[in-house]
């Protein structure tokens, strides 16, 4: 078998580009079969103590979450803090905020994989699942939220005996349904597809039968003949093509929920690309997070160079300056607009009862991420875990302060209220986090965390520009 | 089975798939595949880890008829997601939600582009895999244990025993020639292809067992039960609250229903305290008596006789005087200048005998007037004819039908109408009368008071003397005469 070189990656910097020659994308002098190894280490060796620790934890809390929710049902909506005038509180927040998360993936995927950026190959795959899991995440708000949870299937039209009537496709709740549930099977379908051949791989190093068996299944009899991949390559670019608007319609309708609707501080035509801006954001942010421990957990610095992690830190400072930038331009029109209400409503966010949900926001989303104009926060893992972890509190108070404000005081003064959570409201967002991590650590145990063939692919490429074979002779 | 097909001469021994060629890297994969191809075999593939550039160009693969596949599933996306929509919402259960057009395209847009992509996805991941003949359980190049390494970092290329120049040592030494790692024959697996029968009993008990929820509610919605409906969350079905006019022993006077809190004023109370919205003057009711009285005793009157002898104006204002529960006939001080001739209700009119405005209590002008007509004309006209004569279309298409149980709108002119004070109008006009029903829903009270303003009008029209014309407007009055 290949040697592996776990050799420090800061020997070689590889977040600097030497004129006239490209820096590589992974470090270490890997070969095809390195990289396999490497890549299927993960989920063959055993797996470290803290993947148990951190198992039991997050099994546990999701467990807790799951009872919450059987509570909730059994119970009713009435156990949350939801009360005139704030109907739409928490679970609505949380479902903004896991939908936003889940966009990294399929943006790293598709938009980066249409603009050709090769370094998404060693990110891509544990964006996507970290997607898949968000939207699941996300999925669960509106869907236990609506009331009668055993009901929520009405939102699909067909010929119901029950209603003889049909949805309402001019209200964009309806349109969420859609965009949601369009983008969780296409985001799957796409993550699927991509594993498929790494899957081929981990049955092709199967010690057991059950596991031969079972990725063997998984693997659909994937042999790597040219014919296939031929149409693989080609199916994958159209998905690609297909995934790009889809990932900005997605957030854009979950923005049209609050923007179609006429309350001052939503109303605004500007929600649709704050949105996305925020929404990509706050996914690079929670890629960052996840992706530091498992490189060093795994060692796969080789392979998620500092180079990966730059990169992805200049888009979180992009996208965070952006979202300032939405902020200002929020205040700027509701003064220019002269609009009564719109202007007390923005009066109100920055300086009314949840002053300190909106400069919580503005200083987590605005200030911490300009830490990345400077290359040692944007290199150095420790710094950049925790100012992500900043960006992704930061965006929750961000839909805190867009759902709650606006909500608790609107045109009559005679129905303002402040809205207070319950324990509930709290448990369960901190158990959704434990179905969260739960499945993504049964992913980096039973799945390839890292596209190998792709890897192999920029391997190849990086080898023949080099002039020199790929390093294997 | 034909009889004229030659019978396969492998049958003997185990079946030939053909040659695989191993590489230790993509550059010799397509130095070889070039020679096998430019040797004029088709019926070859390679296997290779990861995609490799130029191979399709080095095999001759063509390319693929995906795309156009999306494209038509897509399209049909699209076409069923706004034909679903339209039907849905525009035709089928048609109703209008913020002001949007029936065919509101461009709210239909988020949901077609959705299902557009929806479509086309899984077009795309399902058509891909169709191509390829995936899934595949069982494949005879798998036979070559060297071949796990194709998805690890090895390249292997395969010459069909199928293709159409296929020889066994040629392609052999073919092969050979481009310097493999290995070189072995593909041969046909052994053991048998077919899946163990546990496994097909396993799958048909999943799907049976899958098929007994929907037979169930099948079942129960053909069927009958003669059991009750299951309630699941009982107390949302029968919530614990009382309802209107029933009795509870939590207060003492045991009504659920409570009365006015003292002090307070309800939505619309005030309009019953003045005379603009009744026709008229509650203050010289009774003293002290609360309208909803007036109301239930006016309401009573009206259910005793509709022919009740009114008292005359001494006997009402005696029986204010002596029983204060009467509601009195107050007749107003002032002489009406207005068209009425008879102030207030001594003329024998059916109805509560009430203290009715004898004059207007809006300014009287041509506007007012203007708006009685046209409202009189939307709402009146139907079955009072537009002169009032109580020959409107509605009761002509009575008469020509001779429908016997047909009773006639009263005409506007009769003497007993002509005697009613103007808030007795108004008061009819918005409570109703007979078979005519309460008009308080659809005119305002300005409007009820502008359409007995017109009927007033028309009432004078009929009985008009030539003084009451403008002296500088007689003489026409007078030429249209001469010319009769």
């Amino acid at each position: 078998m290949a040697s592996i070189t776990y050799s420090n990656p800061r020997e070689i910097d590889n977040t600097v580009d030497v004129p006239g020659r490209r820096a590589s994308l992974i470090t270490g002098n890997q070969t095809f079969s390195s990289v396999t190894e490497m890549v299927c280490r993960v989920a063959e060796a055993p797996q470290p103590a803290i993947w148990y620790i951190l198992f039991g934890f997050s099994s546990l809390t999701a467990l807790m979450f799951v009872s919450l929710i059987g509570y909730l049902i059994l119970t009713g909506v009435g156990i949350w803090g939801n009360m005139n005038p704030v109907f739409w509180a928490w679970p609505i927040v949380n479902f903004v905020f896991w939908v936003g998360i889940g966009h990294a993936g399929t943006l790293i995927s598709a938009i980066l994989f249409l603009f050709r950026q090769n370094w998404r190959t060693s990110i891509n795959r544990a964006a996507e699942a970290m997607t898949i899991f968000a939207v699941i995440c996300a999925a669960i708000y509106p869907g236990i939220h609506v009331g009668r949870a055993w009901l929520a299937f009405w939102m699909v039209p067909y010929p119901s005996l029950n209603l003889w009537m049909w949805p309402q496709f001019r209200s964009p709740l309806l349109w969420d349904v859609f965009a949601v549930g369009t983008y969780a099977s296409t985001s799957l379908v796409f993550w699927y597809m991509g594993m498929v051949p790494d899957i081929a791989t981990y049955r092709d190093r199967s010690k057991t039968p059950l596991r031969r068996f079972i990725y063997g299944i998984l693997s659909l009899g994937w042999t790597g003949s040219s014919r296939h991949w031929l149409r693989y390559e080609k199916a994958y670019t159209i998905l690609a093509a297909l995934a790009a608007p889809l990932v900005l319609s997605v957030h854009t309708v979950v923005s049209f929920d609050f923007a179609v609707s006429q309350l001052p501080g939503w109303h605004t035509t500007i929600f649709p690309p704050y949105f996305v801006a925020g929404a990509i954001f706050s996914g690079f942010a929670m890629v960052v997070t996840l992706l530091v421990p498992v490189r060093s957990i795994y060692k796969l610095e080789n392979l998620i160079t500092l180079r990966h992690l730059d990169n992805m830190n200049k888009i979180i400072l992009a996208t965070g300056s952006l979202v300032g930038l939405a902020y200002a331009t929020e205040f700027f029109i509701a003064w220019y607009s002269k609009n009564m209400f719109e202007g007390f409503a923005f009066m109100n966010r920055a300086f009314g009862p949840y002053w300190w949900a909106y400069w919580t926001m503005v200083s987590c989303n605005v200030i911490s991420p300009q830490l990345f104009w400077f290359k040692k926060c944007r290199t150095s893992p420790l710094i950049m875990v925790i100012i992500s972890i900043f960006v992704n509190i930061g965006m929750w108070f961000e839909r805190f302060v867009i759902t709650v404000t606006s909500l608790s005081r609107d045109f009559l003064p005679t129905s303002w209220g402040y809205y207070r959570p319950t324990m509930y409201d709290g448990l369960m967002f901190f158990g959704s986090f434990g179905v969260f991590l739960t499945l993504f650590l049964l992913f980096c145990r039973f799945l390839p965390v890292i596209a190998i063939s792709e890897v192999k692919g920029v391997l190849s490429i990086e080898a023949h520009r080099a002039g020199n074979g790929h390093g294997h002779h | 089975m034909s009889a004229h097909k030659p019978q396969p001469a492998a049958v003997e021994k185990p079946k030939n798939f053909g040659w695989m060629a191993e590489y230790t890297d993509e550059h010799s994969l397509l130095v070889a595949s070039r020679k096998v191809r430019d040797s004029g075999y088709t019926k070859t593939d390679a296997y290779t880890p990861f995609p490799v550039h130029g191979i399709d160009e080095a095999l001759g693969i063509k390319p693929t008829i995906l795309p156009f596949i999306v494209l038509t599933l897509g399209l049909t996306g699209l076409l069923a997601a706004l034909v679903m929509q339209i039907w849905m919402n525009a035709i089928d259960y048609p109703y209008i939600i913020s002001g949007k057009p029936m065919w509101s395209i461009p709210a239909f847009i988020p949901v077609t582009f959705e299902t557009t992509v929806l479509f086309s996805a899984f077009t795309t991941f399902l058509g891909m895999w169709g191509l390829n003949g995936l899934p595949r359980l069982s494949n005879p190049v798998f036979n070559n244990p060297r071949f796990d390494r194709v998805t690890n970092d090895r390249f292997f290329l395969h010459v069909d025993a199928s293709d159409k120049y296929f020889n066994r040592e040629s392609v052999k030494e073919l092969l050979a020639g481009t310097h493999p790692e290995s070189l072995e024959e593909v041969i046909e697996d052994s053991t048998p292809s077919k899946l163990p029968s546990i496994i097909w009993m396993g799958l048909a008990t999943l799907i049976v067992a899958s098929l007994v929820p929907a037979a169930m509610v099948a079942n129960m919605r053909a069927g009958n039960s003669e059991y009750p409906r299951w309630h699941v969350f009982f107390d949302m079905d029968f919530q614990p609250k009382k309802k209107a006019q029933s009795t509870t022993t939590i207060f003492a006077d045991g009504r659920s229903a409570r009365p006015q809190v003292a002090g307070t004023v309800a939505r619309g109370q005030l309009d019953e305290q003045d005379s603009f919205y009744l026709g008229y003057d509650p203050s010289k009711v009774v003293a002290g008596e609360a309208a909803s009285k007036v109301k239930l005793v006016s309401a009573q009157e009206e259910q005793k006789a509709p022919s009740l002898e009114v008292p005359i104006e001494e006997e009402a204002k005696k029986s204010a005087e002596s029983a204060p529960a009467l509601p009195a006939a107050a007749a107003p001080s002032a002489a009406a200048p207005s068209p009425a001739p008879g102030s207030a209700a001594p003329a024998a009119a059916a109805g509560p005998n009430l203290p009715w405005l004898a004059e207007f209590p809006v300014e009287i002008d041509a506007d007012m007037l203007a708006l009685g007509q046209k409202k009189f004309e939307i709402y009146c006209t139907v079955c009072h004819g537009y002169g009032g004569d109580g020959d409107g279309l509605a009761h002509r298409r009575a008469e020509q039908l001779q429908q016997g149980y047909w009773l006639p709108p009263t005409s506007l002119h009769e003497q007993r109408i002509r005697d009613q004070a103007v808030g007795n109008i108004f008061y009819t006009i918005s409570r109703g009368k007979g078979k005519m029903a309460s008009y308080a829903a659809v005119l305002t009270p300005k409007e009820r008071w502008a359409i007995v303003m017109y009927v007033r009008a028309l009432q004078r029209s009929r009985n008009a003397k030539i003084q009451d014309v403008p002296v500088e407007e007689r003489a026409k009055i007078e030429e249209v005469k001469k010319a009769e």
